[in-house]
């Protein structure tokens, strides 16, 4: 359709002299585009075409528009034919706009203007028209370009000033945001949104607007179809520079708000907080957490504005504090943000659930980035390493895998934590209480202030159990601990994402090359209870469970 | 020698000593003396003999005295007697003065041999370095401390190492034994020269082939002799009948000429005799019954042996379970190698074996579902190589003879030759006789073999009669023995054929069937039974971790003492087909990994179970056990039990996992995660907050405990396993579940005391049994169960007291300090101050280079100056020649003109004189 648009101006300027015959020279090639088409709608074409170029020649013929409206407004009904009206329409009024004919224009006179506002009148009925095609689910995608093709020539009515159609470019966002049709809004986001500056402006201001007053009961259907083309747009402009595909001509003055690259953040960071305003299920909450700190951050001129939705997430708890966690890191990272008792916060995170949540690797590559300044104090550094260590002797082994690497670069890094491990008691007297009584962990797991904990007194007996852990790398890994630390650190990166199902992929996917040792005594008996039990005691399988 | 006085005073005292120079004689005295002529002859020699040993006494140097090694240890050279003389250089001298250059060539003039010997001399003293230090020092004339020409040696005693007596002892006797093998071989040499010609030192192969050759000649040679006999007994037999005729002169017939040619030995020719001979002795010697045979041994020896064989057993089971590599004595030092490497490796590069991870996949989905992530393979490869094992193929138990019970035929090799290994029984066999000694009422021939009884002996196995191809006999054995069962089946080579066969007979009857089966197909009957026998055993595996591929159901699998035999059937050809069978378990988990990993049904657990029996779960790694603990961990880990079902068989795999753990005590975190969750979800009331550091999964309602009161709770069964819910009616089945899941605990605790995280470990099981015995919950419990969770509590805190009793603060880094790296200082043997020795390669190369060219340009600069030089020379001649030219030539003009000149001037004067006497006239 879209080559037709390019081809067809040109041809009635080139008819424009010609008068009687035209019209039969004027069928042929449309004869031919259309060739097996049935005889009625041959001649419907043709009449299309006569009436486009029958208006183009004279004012005269501007009741046609009305009738070709008419064909357009038919196009519920599958008529092929409406379809072409639109286009021959939007060629018309593209090429009227051009003439500003649809300028009403002081020296005009009484009639010629009302001429003209009932052209703006027909245009504007064909605008609307065309934004219900841009509804349906066939023509969407070629209505959003005829569309966008009428907004361009609207935008470039006055050649002077700068003039955007807003207006008309919101009723497309508000039709592209409630159309069923995903291609639609495909096609806006890749086609025009992602490529021109102006049109990602005014639609940032147009979703805002929009957002503001949508009902309680499509606050949901709005966010899903918000948030994918919010999404896309990740490509924030630096510098006024980078702006410079413009689907209208620029405006020539250099101030002027498009022009500005704080403008276009601006118009972001509202449309996002506007899409935050409207946030009402946990699940949309988690969505946008994910973007926070790559796609969303950006955009904001003022981040602090984040922090709001930030910490409520990050204090919601559980999972969500975890992908709160990343973003509150960027506005302390790159807006100094203060967020108070932040360590607390995070001692809190390391709860039962940590070291078996879809989340670990994620928050464990933050959490050591959190951990590694040199200034912490080793109080607190030791809380973390004893209350991780509790908490892996319920861990699966790919948890247990990166937990001791990371408590072996902590101690490189605070080496006063290295007491945990190596504690040699002198006192005589505290050696010979030591001996009577044994000794309680000093450990308080229940304190939730990290620097109050006194883990930097206990020992990390836990270490010592996983180093009998059943599984031979776990255990392996578990040994650098006792070992001389002669590594300057690991890199947790190779640790952190493994699973069960890697773990037994790493088993079971290579082959078997050396003879498995296979036990020497066959059992008497498996399953069943042994026949002397007191000679040869039964098996734990045997004992606890019935098999016969 | 006398303390002081000068050399002379010295030989005076010495002469007169020994007699030789004296008092003035009386004339009585001499006339006396010269009486016995004899004596004076005697005394004549004495004196020579005196007067040589005074010489010798007074000029030390003329003799050389060996010297006692610097250091004793450091020396392998037997210890000469101190003082003991080694050399008379100066007699040696004289004597080579003899052979000195010229010495008896007239021809040369006394100038000429003094330079030739000069010449000489320098040029041997040129040889040698005179700054060696090291070299040769006794061998120079002036190196080495003497004093009067012995070595000096400050005190002799004190000069031996009294460092350790034991290690000089050793050290003399090493010397002693050098001693004699020096002997030995002087005497071998000498006996050698003794036989050899005087001219060559023969080999000693020639000597043998020589021998050889002599008894090949002298056994010919009696050949011949026997052979020459034999042509003469013939011809008396040839000529017999003439004989005969000629005794018996009747008219009988005259027989046939013999043919006359019976072809002999001697016949033949001397190579191929030889030939013959030779092969006919080779076959001899490799004849096996030529070789001795083995002594029988005692029954003490026997017992020793076993013993001995037990306890390697347990050691090499210990170093598994240490995570060492075992191997046999042979390939034990590349063993030990590969392993240092691969620690090494794993210092290094930090791998841990872990495989790849999730590297290519998006972390977000990781933790959940944890079933689709795929691994690169070169990540694997990679780590192929760390756990680098060796290729070797170990010998099994089987191969060493030390078959158990259920190999019934012992491989003929082992009995030829390798009856060195004691074929006992297994220990396990010995179990067997005794409690069947108890009985006392089984036969002698029934502990031979469960799996073989009424089945054939190793005769009739041997008889090819019975081999189940022969297929005429097997009409008879098909109709089977008083059971019905026949005696002969197909070998099945898929799990269809077995099932089909399974199913024609009595599932009672299966490990009978199994038997006969391993009996007909044994590797000894036919070389393709190995092969087939070891199909059979994948077959055998699949069948039991999935009977008639059917779900667990009681009317249809076979009973668990029939499985059992299975599995111990599985067991005994696994020690002949471990690689197989370890293959087709894995490739069940493999199967369990892709299709339900957290759904495991009967035939899964019955199949780890298998594995734990076959493969010993104590090792550190083991190729099948540890995929399989993964397995099971796997699914006690992330599965979130909704049915009685899944929670049944999460207990018995916790059952199974401490009953692998039992031998090592490892710690498995997910057996506790996964009772105290059954436990909490089973009790009536839902538990408000967390009770330990497990996480709590979320459970149903209709999953509790309630008014079970008068529920007696019972052994689980693998029915439960396969339940699905009626939740609400299995109220049996919830109790016996908390019952046993708190049996497991107890068990647990069990295990795992002494652990150094007892306390932390089981303050969670703690919390939840004092949580299940409040009024709440209690009120719905029966009475049993309450006893046994307040019996566990208590066994808990006096454990929890013991624990802490024992708690010590870590002391795990009793390293020695590291040392600072450093570098040994690097001496070279022949530094050359000239030589640069730049560690730097590449530093060392371009300063040679550098060298070279600097080099190289002097040299291209001389050349050009020399050509210079020579150009300029050439130049200054060519231009002299052409400035004395010229010179020549200016003087030849000159002398001309000024010839002419003079001549003119002559002319002119002779003129003007004539002019003036013309004048003057």
């Amino acid at each position: 359709m879209s080559e037709g648009i390019d081809s067809r101006p040109k041809r009635p300027s080139k008819a424009k002299p010609a008068t009687g015959e035209p019209p039969k020279k004027k069928r042929r090639p449309s004869l031919e585009e259309e060739s097996d088409a049935t005889d009625g709608p041959e001649d419907l074409n043709a009449k299309i075409l006569l009436m486009e170029k029958g208006i183009l020649e004279t004012k005269k013929n501007y009741n046609d528009i009305v009738v070709l409206l008419g064909i357009m407004g038919d196009y519920e009904s599958g008529n092929p034919e409406s379809m072409l009206a639109t286009v021959a329409l939007s060629r018309v009024f593209m090429r009227l706009l051009g003439q500003g004919a649809l300028v009403p224009k002081r020296t005009l006179s009484d009639k010629q203007l009302a001429v003209v506002n009932w052209l703006r009148e027909q245009f504007k009925s064909f605008k609307t028209l065309l934004l219900s095609l841009l509804d349906d689910e066939e023509l969407g995608v070629t209505a959003l370009t005829l569309c966008m093709r009428v907004l361009q020539a609207e935008g470039q009515v006055e050649k002077d000033e700068y003039s955007f159609p807003t207006e008309f470019l919101r009723q497309i966002v508000h039709t592209v945001l409630q159309s069923e049709d995903e291609d639609v809004a495909k096609a806006y986001t890749e086609e025009y949104l992602e490529q021109f500056d102006d049109i990602r402006y005014h639609t940032f201001s147009s979703i805002t607007a929009i957002l503001q007053d949508v009902g309680e009961e499509d606050k949901a259907d709005m966010f899903d179809a918000v948030l994918p083309i919010l999404s896309a747009l990740d490509g924030v402009p630096e510098s006024a520079e980078e702006l410079e595909d413009w689907y209208i001509a620029r405006p020539k003055k250099k101030t002027h708000n498009i022009r500005s690259v704080q403008q276009h953040k601006r118009r972001g960071q509202e449309a996002w907080l506007a899409l935050m305003s409207i946030v009402e299920t946990k699940e949309q909450r988690k969505r946008l957490l994910k973007l926070v700190s790559t796609i969303i951050a950006p955009w904001f001129t003022k981040p602090e504005l984040l922090a709001d939705f930030l910490t409520n997430s990050y204090d919601a708890g559980g999972s969500m504090s975890l992908l709160a966690l990343s973003g509150v890191f960027y506005l302390i990272q790159e807006r100094n943000l203060d967020y108070p008792l932040f360590y607390h916060k995070l001692y809190s995170l390391l709860d039962n659930e940590i070291l078996h949540s879809k989340h670990r690797a994620p928050f464990f590559r933050l959490l050591n980035t959190f951990l590694l300044s040199t200034h912490l104090p080793a109080a607190l550094v030791a809380s973390f390493i004893k209350r991780l260590c509790r908490l892996s002797l319920n861990a699966p082994p790919s948890a247990i895998v990166f937990v001791i690497p990371w408590i072996y670069n902590q101690m490189r890094e605070h080496p006063t934590c290295t007491a945990m491990l190596h504690r040699e008691i002198r006192d005589p007297d505290v050696k010979k209480d030591l001996r009577q009584n044994g000794m309680d962990d000093p450990f308080d797991p229940n304190e939730t202030d990290p620097m109050q904990t006194d883990a930097i007194e206990s020992s990390l007996w836990e270490v010592t159990q996983l180093q009998s852990h059943y599984h031979p790398n776990v255990s392996t890994i578990a040994k650098i601990l006792s070992e001389q630390f002669t590594k300057q650190s690991y890199n947790i990166e190779d640790f952190l994402d493994h699973s069960y199902a890697t773990l037994l992929d790493a088993e079971l996917s290579k082959e078997l090359r050396k003879t498995p040792a296979v036990e020497f005594h066959i059992p008497k008996r498996v399953f069943l209870p042994q026949d002397e039990p007191a000679v040869n005691p039964n098996s734990l399988v045997a004992k606890l469970w019935d098999f016969s | 020698m006398a303390g002081g006085g000068s050399q002379l005073k010295r030989l005076k005292a010495s002469l007169r000593d020994q007699g030789i120079t004296g008092p003035q004689q009386s004339k009585k005295q001499k006339r006396r003396a010269a009486q016995d002529e004899q004596a004076r002859n005697d005394k004549r020699l004495q004196r020579g003999a005196v007067l040589g040993g005074i010489r010798e006494q007074f000029n030390p140097f003329d003799l050389k005295h060996a010297k006692a090694p610097k250091f004793e240890v450091t020396s392998n050279r037997p210890d000469p007697k101190a003082g003991s003389i080694r050399g008379r250089p100066g007699e040696a001298k004289a004597a080579a003065e003899e052979k000195r250059f010229g010495e008896n060539d007239p021809t040369m003039t006394p100038e000429e041999k003094m330079l030739e010997r000069f010449a000489r001399e320098k040029i041997r003293s040129h040889k040698k370095n005179a700054f060696d230090l090291e070299e040769d020092m006794d061998d120079m004339g002036m190196g080495g401390l003497t004093h009067g020409g012995k070595a000096l040696v400050f005190n002799e005693e004190e000069a031996v190492d009294d460092f350790d007596e034991d290690l000089d002892d050793a050290a003399s006797d090493i010397s002693d034994r050098e001693q004699q093998r020096r002997k030995r071989v002087r005497a071998m040499a000498a006996e050698d020269q003794e036989e050899a010609e005087p001219q060559r030192k023969r080999t000693k192969k020639e000597i043998m082939e020589e021998v050889i050759a002599k008894s090949k000649m002298h056994k010919y040679e009696r050949q011949q002799a026997k052979d020459e006999d034999d042509d003469l007994r013939a011809q008396i037999d040839k000529d017999m009948a003439e004989i005969r005729a000629a005794l018996y002169a009747s008219g009988s017939k005259r027989p046939e000429p013999v043919q006359t040619e019976i072809p002999t030995m001697g016949g033949l020719d001397r190579e191929a005799f030889n030939k013959t001979f030779d092969l006919e002795v080779k076959k001899l010697a490799q004849d096996r019954r030529a070789q001795p045979a083995d002594r029988t041994k005692t029954d003490e020896e026997k017992a020793e042996d076993e013993a001995k064989f037990l306890k390697k057993l347990e050691e090499k089971r210990q170093k598994r379970m240490r995570g060492e590599s075992v191997s046999d004595s042979d390939a034990s030092e590349d063993d030990k190698a590969k392993n240092h490497n691969s620690d090494e490796d794993m210092d290094h590069d930090d791998d841990f074996g872990l495989g790849g991870g999730l590297a290519s996949k998006a972390p977000e989905d990781e933790a959940d579902e944890e079933s689709e992530e795929d691994e690169s393979d070169e990540e694997e490869s990679d780590e192929d190589n760390d756990r680098d094992a060796p290729t070797k193929k170990k010998p099994t138990a089987a191969e060493l003879g030390f078959d158990d019970e259920d190999d019934f035929v012992i491989d003929d090799d082992l009995v030829a030759s390798g009856s060195d290994i004691n074929p006992f029984d297994s220990g396990d066999e010995l179990d067997l006789e005794e409690t069947e000694a108890a009985d006392g009422a089984e036969s002698e021939s029934d502990d031979e073999d469960e799996f073989t009884k009424g089945l054939l002996n190793e005769e009739e196995a041997r008889n090819p009669m019975f081999k189940a191809e022969s297929s005429e006999n097997t009409t008879a054995l098909e109709k089977g023995d008083d059971k019905g069962l026949p005696f002969t089946f197909p070998c099945p080579q898929t799990k269809e054929e077995f099932e089909s066969i399974a199913r024609a007979h009595p599932l009672v009857h299966l490990p009978t069937i199994v038997q006969r089966i391993r009996a007909l197909y044994h590797p000894k009957l036919d070389s393709k039974n190995k092969e087939r026998l070891g199909t059979f055993a994948t077959v055998l595996v699949e069948f039991i971790s999935q009977p008639f591929g059917v779900a667990f159901d009681p009317a249809v699998w076979p009973s668990f003492a029939v499985l059992e035999s299975l599995v111990r059937h599985v067991h005994s050809l696994s020690k002949m087909f471990p690689v197989e069978i370890g293959n087709h378990f894995r490739q069940m988990m493999i199967q369990i990994k892709e299709e339900r990993p957290l759904a495991l049904e009967v035939g899964d657990i019955v199949m780890l179970t298998a594995v734990g029996t076959v493969f010993p779960p104590s090792d550190h790694f083991n190729s099948v056990v540890t995929p399989g603990i993964l397995t099971a961990t796997r699914y006690l880990g992330i599965k979130v039990p909704r049915t009685l079902g899944e929670h049944a068989t999460g207990v018995y795999l916790s059952i199974l996992m401490l009953q692998f753990q039992q031998p090592v005590k490892r710690f498995v975190p997910e057996v506790i995660n996964f009772l105290l969750n059954t436990i909490c979800a089973l009790s009536p009331v839902a538990p408000k907050a967390s009770l330990g550091r497990f996480p709590l999964h979320a459970s149903d309602q209709a999953l509790r405990i309630s008014g079970a009161q008068k529920v007696t709770p019972r052994k689980l069964r693998c029915s439960d396993c396969a339940i699905e819910v009626e939740a609400e009616l299995a109220t049996e089945t919830k109790v016996s579940l908390m019952d046993t899941a708190l049996q497991v605990c107890d068990a647990a605790a069990d295990t795992w005391t002494g652990k150094d995280a007892f306390i932390e470990t089981f303050d969670q099981v703690q919390n939840v049994v004092k949580r299940v015995l409040i009024q709440k919950n209690s009120a719905h419990l029966p009475a049993q169960l309450i006893s046994r969770l307040e019996k566990l509590q208590t066994k808990l805190e006096r454990m929890m007291r013991l624990a802490k009793l024992a708690r010590r603060p870590l002391e795990l880094h009793h390293h020695r300090p590291l040392a600072i790296k450093t570098y040994i200082p690097k001496f070279e043997d022949s530094f050359d101050p000239n030589k640069h020795y730049d560690p730097d390669r590449e530093r060392a190369e371009m300063a040679k280079l550098k060298a070279e060219h600097k080099k190289e340009r002097k040299g291209a600069m001389r050349e050009l100056r020399k050509d210079a030089n020579f150009m300029a020379r050439e130049k200054l001649k060519v231009k002299k020649a052409k400035d004395e030219a010229h010179e020549k030539k200016m003087k030849r003009l000159i002398s001309e003109i000024q010839s002419e000149e003079g001549r003119e001037a002559n002319e002119y004067e002779r003129e003007r004189s004539a002019r003036k006497r013309a004048k003057n006239r």
